[in-house]
């Protein structure tokens, strides 16, 4: 729709007022981070030069201890979910045999359900597993929480790929795991691309999980250790926290302004087809 | 039929590893939680059974029923003010201007922001000598300043309130996206037909929506119910049980007081009332969309 109607003048200005207000907090986060100690706690006051101790204070082995283990985690999580989700949303949108049939609405049924209630045979499952205080653990847990979705959305995108294309590969000789891998797997690109772009967020942004699995803080992830950081440092100065605030966000704005096209169309794909 | 089975063998083996860690990280806790919900358990030792007493205190409880009130209270402010301003904002950028794609950028920023970044600035500027009270001391509105967090009153409306900064861009955006999807030929036909203004919104617009409509409802209410990065930060669901939400009623129960049987309690209360919700929207929604 892309004649469809003008906005007038008024409704534009309109918007753009209440645009600047929702991006509000985030300059507003990003300027307490040049801010001197000095006018640090007056509100009103902006940075009068550039001060970047507190980046200086943040910029630390811990941060970059977290960055690492957090980008282990999300990109561990997403990949063991593509792996296992494709192949499971194939295969459950090709066969229909009853087995298949019970699998389906127990991934629909972890649509629904919330993990609150399972966290803590989940840490005992964990204990008892070695897995506790593992980012391994994470990228399970993630992944598990992800198949339902992940699930739907690739049989959703298997039923638009013709059979004809495997029972030719089949009659040529290419076994199912090649085909699906070759031929198939590339077609379900789409599904990948949105998966990624509507996930990716919620492990890097999470807190929980990580907050409850996790104690060491070799292992912590950057969420849970901004969380530390106020309340361990309450009572100095935030400085530092807002810094590392600006730097836990950093990456996943990057990702959002470089993906921001494909996010629309891929949303519009996940809601159509899912 | 060989073929057949040859098939059936090869599908199940793709369904397999899925299968695995989805039973074993996700199903199997949740059929155990099930059972310790009737327990009184605290981590250490065997657990007791003691049949309904969990599910019987977790009324009494101010914690949790505080949280549930709020959480109620949270879904009603979605589905009425959340719901109808993303709409008007996709509704809005669905037109062609100049500026749109800054627009749309703008609202839709907040949503990749973490709730753990969220609280810290927006706890900055909620604090008594923080960034809003000096704006409202300024433009002279200095007698409702007020300690937004630390007051009974003022501390859940705050964070409602928080919320909307990143639901109204997540929701207008799905609205949006299903907007888009509307063939622009029914317009045409609509117009053909005499339809003008609220009338085309009434009769094309909403009802192709619907898709959108329930997703973003269903996001509304389940957001509230299992809301708890904000007020664990923010509050810890103080003062007194005033911002408590139904899972940070759980998380505390649990990891702060080790009641690990009365806190699965109150999780699978938390699960019944999603899976309600799940269902009671469906089937209002499935209803709505084949009207048209």
């Amino acid at each position: 729709m892309n004649d469809s109607k003008r906005a007038s003048l008024g409704m534009e200005i309109a918007l753009i007022i209440a645009a600047l207000l929702f991006m509000l907090p985030v300059l507003y986060l990003v300027a307490m981070t040049f801010k001197e100690p000095g006018i640090f706690y007056k509100p009103l006051k902006l940075p009068d030069q550039l001060y970047l101790e507190y980046y200086k204070q943040a910029l630390g082995v811990e941060f970059f201890r977290s960055l690492w283990n957090t980008l282990l985690i999300t990109i561990g999580g997403l990949s063991l979910t593509i792996f296992v989700a494709s192949m499971a949303g194939y295969a459950l949108s090709r066969r229909k045999e009853r087995g298949f049939q019970i699998f389906f609405y127990l991934f629909m049924s972890g649509m629904i359900i919330p993990t609150v209630g399972s966290l803590i045979p989940l840490f005992k499952l964990a204990t008892s597993l070695h897995l506790i205080n593992t980012r391994l653990l994470l990228v399970f847990l993630y992944t598990a929480g992800f198949i339902p979705f992940a699930s739907f959305l690739y049989a959703a995108f298997t039923k638009s790929i013709p059979r004809e294309l495997e029972e030719s590969a089949n009659i040529d000789g290419c076994g199912s795991v090649r085909t699906f891998w070759v031929i198939i797997f590339p077609l379900l690109l789409p599904a990948t691309g949105t998966f990624i772009l509507t996930n990716a967020y919620g492990i890097w942004n999470d807190f929980l999980t990580p907050l409850i699995f996790l104690n060491s803080s070799e292992k912590m992830t950057l969420m849970p250790m901004i969380v530390q950081f106020i309340f361990n440092k309450q009572s100095t100065n935030f400085g530092p926290v807002f810094a590392i605030s600006v730097l836990a966000m950093l990456p996943l704005l990057l990702f959002f302004i470089l993906t921001q096209k494909h996010m629309l169309k891929g949303l519009v794909m996940g809601s159509v087809k899912g | 039929m060989n073929l057949k089975r040859k098939q059936v063998v090869a599908a199940s083996l793709f369904l397999v590893p899925a299968a695995a860690i989805f039973l074993l990280f996700f199903y199997v806790p949740f059929i155990q939680s099930i059972y310790y919900s009737f327990t009184d358990w605290s981590g250490i030792g065997a657990p007791t059974f003691i049949g309904w007493d969990n599910y019987l205190h977790v009324w009494k409880d101010p914690h949790m029923t505080e949280g549930l009130k709020n959480s109620l209270k949270m879904a009603i402010f979605g589905l009425l003010v959340q719901n109808s301003l993303a709409l008007l904002v996709a509704i809005s950028l669905n037109r062609q201007f100049r500026t749109r794609s800054f627009i749309r950028t703008a609202f839709y920023l907040p949503v990749i922001i973490s709730l753990v970044v969220a609280s810290v600035v927006w706890g900055q500027m909620l604090q008594f000598d923080g960034f809003i009270n000096a704006v409202l001391n300024q433009i002279g509105l200095g007698a409702i300043t007020e300690d937004w967090l630390g007051n009974v009153k003022t501390s859940f409306p705050s964070i409602i309130l928080l919320t909307q900064w990143q639901a109204i861009g997540y929701c207008a955006i799905i609205y949006l996206a299903g907007l888009q999807a509307i063939p622009k030929d029914m317009y045409e036909a609509a117009e053909i037909e005499g339809a003008r203004g609220f009338s085309l919104f009434r009769y094309i617009t909403l009802p192709m929506l619907m898709p959108a409509v329930s997703i973003v409802l269903f996001l509304t209410v389940v957001g509230a119910l299992k809301l708890f990065d904000l007020p664990y930060i923010l509050t810890n669901g103080g003062p007194g049980t005033s911002s408590y939400t139904l899972f940070l009623a759980v998380y505390n129960a649990a990891f702060k007081e080790n009641n690990y049987g009365y806190a699965t309690a109150g999780g699978i209360v938390l699960a019944i009332f999603i899976v309600i919700v799940s269902i009671v929207q469906l089937t209002f929604t499935r209803r709505k969309e084949v009207e048209l």
